[in-house]
């Protein structure tokens, strides 16, 4: 297999073996599934925030004008 | 042209100097330039690509994959080697294998084997329309199992959830330029989508929760 | 080689269907979980050698 000759060979250091300790893997991925929750709901939540906003500015202009 | 029941071997016809003529991914996209130039000429010129590649077919890939693909990534080492996933990668762009194949790939067979999942992933990712996208890469958001990745900083631990979350919210992944997704409200406003459930269920809680744990400062 | 028996003079090669990608992956799964058996028995035997 010479295309696996190359210089280094060191990726055999990272162990991708899985349930190892499946309770600590699972409270791991639940971890990352609420940061993701938390993460997308930030983002629709400023999303709502600028609608807002503009709507506000947009009303503030029109009573100036009356 | 390809015909109904054949591939062709290699990638001659492929990559034409003359363009591409063959019919575009369902995003639109032409799929002989997905990937950026470097690395296709990369792949092409690798033995790899070039020994294990040639002459294969949709269920060949299966055996390439449980083989030769023991991590993710584009290219590796300051040398710039090609992966053999992001080869794989290049032929699926190929063959393109049709929805039920790549289902095949990611539920049955993704199962078992996490790097085929995690091909039939970027895959999709690449080549679907953003519907599709989130729909058929979503359900792998609960899948926990680790992955190696291969770069130019040397080897590192992610999992199939992070690479599916990277796929949806980067822009750059495995030396690709990811075309723009349509955002997921977007496509929930025009119903296009329902919004997402998670499997951890009532998040309210849950993130109170979280909340809680981090305050006392032992969330690990 | 095998790829070129496998195209033959035509310089093509057969599409895969739905149930060709199913066949393989048991195939592939089985010999995964054979090669598996096969070392946790040689594993068991060099700790076996070790012991006498």
């Amino acid at each position: 297999k010479h295309w696996e000759d190359d210089t280094d060979e060191e990726d055999e250091d990272v162990d991708d073996t899985d349930d190892i300790d499946p309770e600590a893997e699972y409270a791991a991925w639940k971890l990352r599934e609420l940061k993701r929750i938390r993460r997308d709901r930030e983002v629709i939540e400023a999303k709502e925030k600028e609608r807002e906003e503009i709507e506000r500015r947009r009303n503030l202009t029109e009573e100036e004008r009356r | 042209m390809a015909s109904k029941t054949h591939h062709a071997a290699d990638e001659r016809r492929f990559l034409d100097e003359r363009g591409y003529s063959g019919p575009l991914a369902p995003n639109g996209a032409n799929p002989a330039t997905l990937l950026e130039k470097a690395v296709r000429e990369r792949i092409i010129d690798s033995y790899f690509y070039k020994e294990q590649c040639y002459g294969i077919n949709e269920a060949d890939i299966v055996d390439r994959v449980v083989s030769h693909v023991t991590f993710i990534g584009g290219t590796y080492t300051i040398h710039q080697k090609p992966t053999p996933f992001i080869c794989v990668v290049f032929k699926l762009l190929q063959l393109a294998p049709s929805d039920a194949i790549l289902r095949e790939y990611l539920e049955y067979g993704g199962a078992k084997f996490k790097y085929l999942r995690a091909l039939a992933l970027f895959y999709v990712r690449l080549t679907r329309a953003s519907k599709d996208v989130y729909e058929m890469l979503e359900p792998y958001l609960s899948d926990r199992r680790k992955l190696r990745r291969r770069g130019r900083m040397g080897t590192s631990l992610t999992y199939v959830d992070v690479f599916v979350d990277e796929l949806l919210t980067k822009e750059r992944v495995c030396g690709t330029s990811l075309k723009r997704l349509t955002d997921r409200d977007v496509l929930e406003d025009l119903e296009q989508l329902e919004p997402r459930v998670s499997p951890l269920g009532d998040i309210e809680e849950l993130l109170e929760e979280e909340d809680n744990l981090d305050q006392n400062g032992d969330d690990r | 080689l095998q790829h070129q028996r496998a195209t033959g003079h035509t310089g093509q090669v057969k599409k895969a269907t739905v149930e060709d990608v199913r066949k393989r992956i048991d195939i592939l799964w089985e010999r995964v979980q054979e090669e598996k058996k096969e070392e946790t028995v040689d594993l068991g035997k060099r700790l076996e050698v070790r012991k006498e």
